[in-house]
């Protein structure tokens, strides 16, 4: 009798989650990104020296290294050198001229990546760390035909110059610079090989040196001093050189930037010019722009910033007298501006990229080639705000005299990559969005309302609740031209398009939350989960000092109002979810714990409860981990995460009740010294340990990840092999009951209430460890409205730059050991146990995209129960929308609208072409004998 | 990647080290042309604790690991669109000589760390292995959605459908047909088995529930009143 209830039962149990093939690339979303761009790390190249088409490569201040099609801002590879120990702004990305490879360094390690495809080429190690890196333009007899060897300059204990054969990575020679200079740039001339290396004198001040040598034998040429005299006493007022230009210069300035000198790499004497200042407005920044092309013409082109405005002097270097000289100057223009340099043949080209202008100009004179105006960006910024150009790097087409097209790809102070063709923007990459610190799901101020309107309703007495409602509607009806205005619209929407389409109000589903996302340069940027590819909103929070950092947490995003805590001072900003505006004062409510609460934090590795207004101070409770353990991570059951049912229905219709308890944490703690980690369930109210198991020969260095939920928890670890466990990464998934014997609530037996401090009682808890393919770094849970819905425990997977949702039917611990599961088991969905899962392909919520470095992952509901949001931050920012028990109260995609009315009319047609039909038959069977 | 500790830890054995294990994927049946694999294609090569090296592929569609101190190893294939079986990978060092020696094996998840399956091979110092994808990874489901040829090709359908046919297409034909041959035809078709008063259908429409309960053998002969459409034209 109760068979299609169980069927149905089973059905919700056994959801297989799985990507449709028809939602893949609609339903979710995927910011591949690179990170911000550097300027001396970014440039156009062409993979395949026979075809012209280039792609624009970086490495970014992420340690990222990848390619970009400058057509579309699509990423064509990409590759992490991203580690712990190296500081990300360290790099150095080259690509030689007509090479289909270019290299890269970061830290101590120097690799040749195949530009076409991202495959790696040859890759070397060297002790010191690298302080520069150059691609060899001339040839010599010595190396392969066509590919361009690598100098490498290293710092470390013994500082050295390598070359490195750029067929096979083998070095060449090696010079060791040993006498206690410090290494700073290497460069190259067409004869000759230039160390620029750092001499502190006593008194504290920097003197250049130059070490030349021969590029064949490694052997030095010369060496001699630089008379920068007293003006030098940082690095920071060096300017760093265009390497490979046809004659490579060093420039530097004073501290106060008044002067600029320069010298031509090889010469002794230098040139001195001196900056003027812009209405009172000291320099506050210079660089330096120049061809990288041996056989360019020797032009450069300096760039002066001041606060208010900025401008460039363009020089040339007479090769024959060794001369420098001042051809012409670009006039002054407000605000930021970035310039780029691009080759044609021998002839150098400026693109200047300033507030609502691109100008080209070639270096030999100052007429203008081309010049567009630069139309809106695409991009959100803030009232009062502008986006800024940071640096750009430029591609030219020459036609004749003029230029026929030029592509810029920018950095803006907004954090946002774009390039920008002929004056209009034709891609925008938010790379901040590379940063994210935090990030949380916020539901419109208007949609909140709403729901606090109708919630009101419910809980007020009928007569009030009637009039309220009433009240409501009349207030509706003044809505009504709009709504009438939009109703074409929303006809021809409910008929072929989407919910994705409509706004962020009027949302019946609640897939249209606002995620707000906390960057790591002071930035918050809202996406609509709906609609991702459309920044919402985009704002400076806070105006950070370089090298500073603020540590944001988004603390709550109630009401539609985002509280941000940040690190500055422990400050707490206040946004409007829809708008990024500042509320106003009416809507900022402070919020503090009650009077009687138990908060509990980490304090200097130990874990402490306080309780909030109690007259003693002082903590009800400590956790003090065992002697030489650490406290790795501690995992509170989350706040809002609604239960369903109170127990488990078995198969044959008794109840296992759950453990419930709002006060549950799993708090996971590592041994170095034995190399194990503990895992312990706490009650937070009391401090009781309600749970605990220990693992050894764990791999610490890898990631231990852990998750709470309803009465359960999941966490995942490495291992090396044992005599019971072998090497590999396992899963561990407890289950707590109140008791083990079903229809029985054991010590909790006819009681209604209880209380963690007095008696508490303990869980049964059981237990299924799971070997995994592959790391796990990060464990969630799905959260939807009312919990009805079965979870799904989502992992995120670093090696394989995925994210999985398995199903909890997989991982569920009542799966029989031993036996294969009864009638009843099999009705409720249970397996037998193996002790592996494999990770199945239509599990991978990211399916064929790669997520990369993903930190944490955030869930929430939508307005319907079947429908749990999904957002994943870290390096790639990912979202999607998932349905664990498949779509029961939504029309999928699967629901053809279009096929439903095509069989209605087909059936209307058929009934008026058959009705005639049969009355004809009736009535011949009356009338007609045969 | 590798942390300080265990890197001095490992510095001992690594000093002497110059183990290089070279994995390559030959072209196979799952995948025909390597090259294609993307750029993030990566091996893992998980040592004890702490002890882990990552190296992406290359140009030759091989991983290049070199100065692995001696350990047992797991080594994993990571890559976007194919499955790679595990394979544990031991590196020792007989005290007597001077290279290390390299095997490598198939292993098997949730089996004892002993349970090894074939071998890849065994090197002195050096070891280059094959490995093949095992399978393809398939990310999708498709809907059962509405096609019209596998609606067509129900046999529920083909049978309303040859009905259909029947009911209107019958008395086209009939109508059509010169007297002479219509009046065999429904001659033929009263001697039917099936059709006419005699037929076993016509006896099944006129079954006579009454009298069978009665006891009554057989209806009469005749007894069953013939249907005014005739037979024929009313099937």
């Amino acid at each position: 009798m109760h068979l299609p209830l169980l069927g149905a039962v089973a059905l919700l149990l056994q959801s297989t989650t799985a990507v449709f093939a028809d939602e893949a690339w609609t339903i979710d979303y995927h910011y591949a990104l690179l990170g911000a761009p550097k300027e001396e790390t970014t440039f156009f190249h062409q993979p395949n020296p026979s075809s012209r088409a280039s792609l624009i490569y970086t490495l970014s201040e992420e340690g990222v290294v990848g390619a970009v099609n400058p057509r579309d801002g699509a990423l064509v590879w990409r590759q992490s050198l991203k580690s712990a120990d190296i500081p990300s702004n360290a790099g150095f990305l080259r690509g030689g001229e007509g090479q289909d490879v270019v290299v890269g360094g970061i830290g101590n390690k120097t690799t040749a990546w195949s530009a076409a495809d991202g495959r790696l080429v040859w890759t070397i190690e060297t002790p010191g760390r690298i302080e520069d890196l150059e691609i060899l333009e001339l040839q010599d007899a010595s190396q392969t035909p066509g590919v361009k060897d690598t100098i490498v300059l290293t710092s470390g204990n013994s500082p050295s110059i390598l070359r490195v054969d750029g067929a096979s990575g083998v070095s060449k020679w090696t010079y060791s610079i040993d006498n206690g200079d410090i290494p700073y740039q290497v460069s190259a001339s067409a004869t000759e090989i230039f160390a620029i290396v750092l001499h502190k004198s006593l008194l504290g001040n920097i003197k250049i040196k130059v070490i030349s040598l021969d590029p064949v034998t490694g052997r030095k040429n010369d060496e001699y001093t630089l008379s920068s005299d007293s003006e030098l006493s940082s690095t920071e007022t060096i300017i760093s050189v265009g390497a490979n230009s046809a004659s490579p210069i060093i420039a530097w300035t004073d501290a106060a930037r008044t002067v600029l000198k320069v010298n031509i790499i090889g010469t002794k004497n230098v040139a001195s010019f001196n900056i003027e200042k812009h209405n009172e407005h000291g320099v506050t920044n210079v660089r330096l722009h120049a061809p990288f092309h041996t056989n360019s013409l020797a032009h450069f082109l300096v760039h002066f910033e001041t606060d208010i405005s900025h401008w460039g002097e363009v020089y040339h270097i007479d090769l024959k007298k060794s001369k420098v000289e001042k051809a012409y100057s670009l006039p002054k223009i407000n605000g930021k501006g970035a310039f780029s340099t691009s080759t044609s043949d021998a002839n150098v080209y400026f693109t200047r990229i300033s507030r609502g202008q691109v100008m080209t100009v070639s270096s030999a004179s100052h007429g203008s080639l081309g010049r567009w105006a630069l139309a809106d960006l695409g991009i959100p910024v803030a009232k009062g705000e502008e986006a800024e150009p940071i640096h750009a790097v430029s591609e030219v087409s020459v036609k004749g005299d003029s230029v026929s097209a030029v592509r810029s790809a920018v950095f803006l102070s907004t954090g946002d990559w774009i390039l920008i063709r002929e004056g209009s923007p034709v891609w925008q990459r938010p790379e901040l969005l590379a940063t994210t610190q935090s990030a949380i799901f916020a539901s419109p101020p208007e949609v909140e309302a709403f729901a606090q309107e109708l919630q009101l309703e419910a809980h007020s007495n009928p007569v009030s609740a009637y009039i309220h409602r009433v009240t409501r509607h009349i207030q509706d009806w003044q809505r009504l031209p709009v709504v009438l205005s939009s109703l074409p619209q929303k006809i021809r929407n409910q008929l072929f398009g989407t919910t994705a389409d409509s706004g962020l109000t009027g949302d019946v589903f609640g897939f249209h939350k606002v995620i707000a996302c906390a960057c790591k340069n002071g930035r918050v940027v809202a996406l609509d989960a709906a609609n991702p590819y459309k920044i919402l909103w985009s704002k400076q929070a806070v105006e950070l000092k370089a090298g500073e950092s603020w540590n944001p947490t988004f603390k709550s995003a109630s009401d539609g109002i985002l509280v941000l805590e940040h690190g500055v001072g422990l400050q707490q900003l206040q946004f409007d979810a829809s708008t990024g505006e500042v509320p106003s004062s009416g809507a900022i409510r402070v919020v503090n714990p009650s009077v009687g609460t138990v908060q509990f934090s980490l304090h200097d590795g130990e874990l402490e409860a306080n309780k909030v207004g109690s007259a003693a101070s002082g903590a009800i409770w400590r956790f003090l981990p065992g002697t030489g353990e650490r406290i790795l991570s501690l995992v509170p059951r989350p706040v809002n995460d609604p239960v369903a049912s109170i127990g488990k229905v078995l198969g044959d219709r008794r109840v296992l009740y759950k453990y419930l308890s709002p006060n549950l944490a799993l708090l996971a703690t590592a041994n170095d010294l034995t190399q194990t980690v503990s895992f312990y369930v706490l009650d937070t109210v009391s401090g009781a340990t309600l749970h605990a198991d220990t693992h050894s020969g764990v791999d610490l260095q890898a990631p231990i990840p852990s998750t709470l939920s309803e009465n359960w928890f999941a966490y995942s670890y490495t291992s090396e092999a044992s005599d019971d466990a072998p090497k590999g990464h396992y899963l561990v998934v407890g289950e707590m009951f109140e008791s083990l014997v079903p229809n029985d609530r054991g010590p909790l037996t006819g009681k209604v209430n209880s209380s963690s401090l007095q008696a508490p009682a303990e869980p049964f808890v059981m237990l299924r460890s799971y070997q995994v393919p592959e790391s796990v770094s990060k464990l969630a849970v799905t959260q939807t409205r009312q919990g009805i819905t079965s979870r799904q425990l989502l992992a995120v997977l670093p090696d394989s730059s995925s994210i999985v949702g398995i199903p909890y039917g997989v991982v569920d611990p009542r799966r029989p050991i031993g036996r294969d599961p009864t009638k009843e088991e099999q009705g409720e969905g249970l397996v037998r146990y193996g002790p592996n899962i494999e990770f199945d392909p239509k599990w991978y919520l990211n399916h064929q995209r790669e997520v990369l470095d993903i930190s944490n992952i955030i869930t929430s509901p939508a307005l319907i129960e079947s429908t749990s949001l999904v957002f994943a931050y870290g390096h790639d920012v990912f979202g999607t929308r998932l349905s664990p028990s498949f779509s029961f109260d939504i029309l999928g995609k699967d629901f053809n609208k279009f096929q439903m009315l095509a069989t209605v009319a087909a059936l209307a047609v058929a009934t008026f072409v058959v009705g005639p039909l049969v009355t004809r038959k009736q009535v011949n069977t009356r009338w007609q004998f045969a | 990647m590798l942390a300080p500790k265990s890197l001095l830890l490992l510095a001992g054995a690594a000093l002497s080290s110059a183990a290089r294990l070279v994995v390559s994927i030959p072209s196979s049946q799952l995948l025909p042309n390597p090259s294609t694999l993307p750029s993030s294609t990566h091996a893992i090569l998980l040592g004890p604790p702490g002890v882990r090296y990552d190296a992406p592929i290359r140009r030759d569609n091989t991983f290049v690991f070199n100065d692995i101190p001696d350990a047992s190893y797991l080594l994993t294939l990571q890559s976007r669109d194919h499955f790679f079986p595990p394979l544990r990978v031991d590196v020792t060092k007989a005290p007597e000589e001077a290279a290390q020696t390299i095997s490598a094996w198939q292993t098997f998840r949730g089996n004892e760390w002993s349970n090894k399956g074939p071998s890849y091979g065994t090197g002195k110092g050096d070891l280059i292995i094959a490995v093949n994808p095992i399978a393809q990874k398939d990310f999708y489901m498709v809907r059962g959605g509405f096609n019209l040829l596998s609606f067509f090709k129900n046999p529920m359908i083909l049978m309303a459908l040859g009905s259909g046919v029947l009911i209107f297409g019958m008395p086209y034909i009939m109508d059509n047909m010169d007297p002479e041959a219509k009046a065999e035809f429904e001659e033929m078709q009263k001697k039917s088995p099936l059709m006419g008063s005699q037929g076993a259908a016509n006896q099944l429409q006129n079954f006579d529930l009454a009298s069978w309960m009665a006891g009554r053998s057989a209806p009469a002969e005749g007894s069953g009143s013939a249907p005014s459409g005739g037979g024929g034209k009313k099937k």
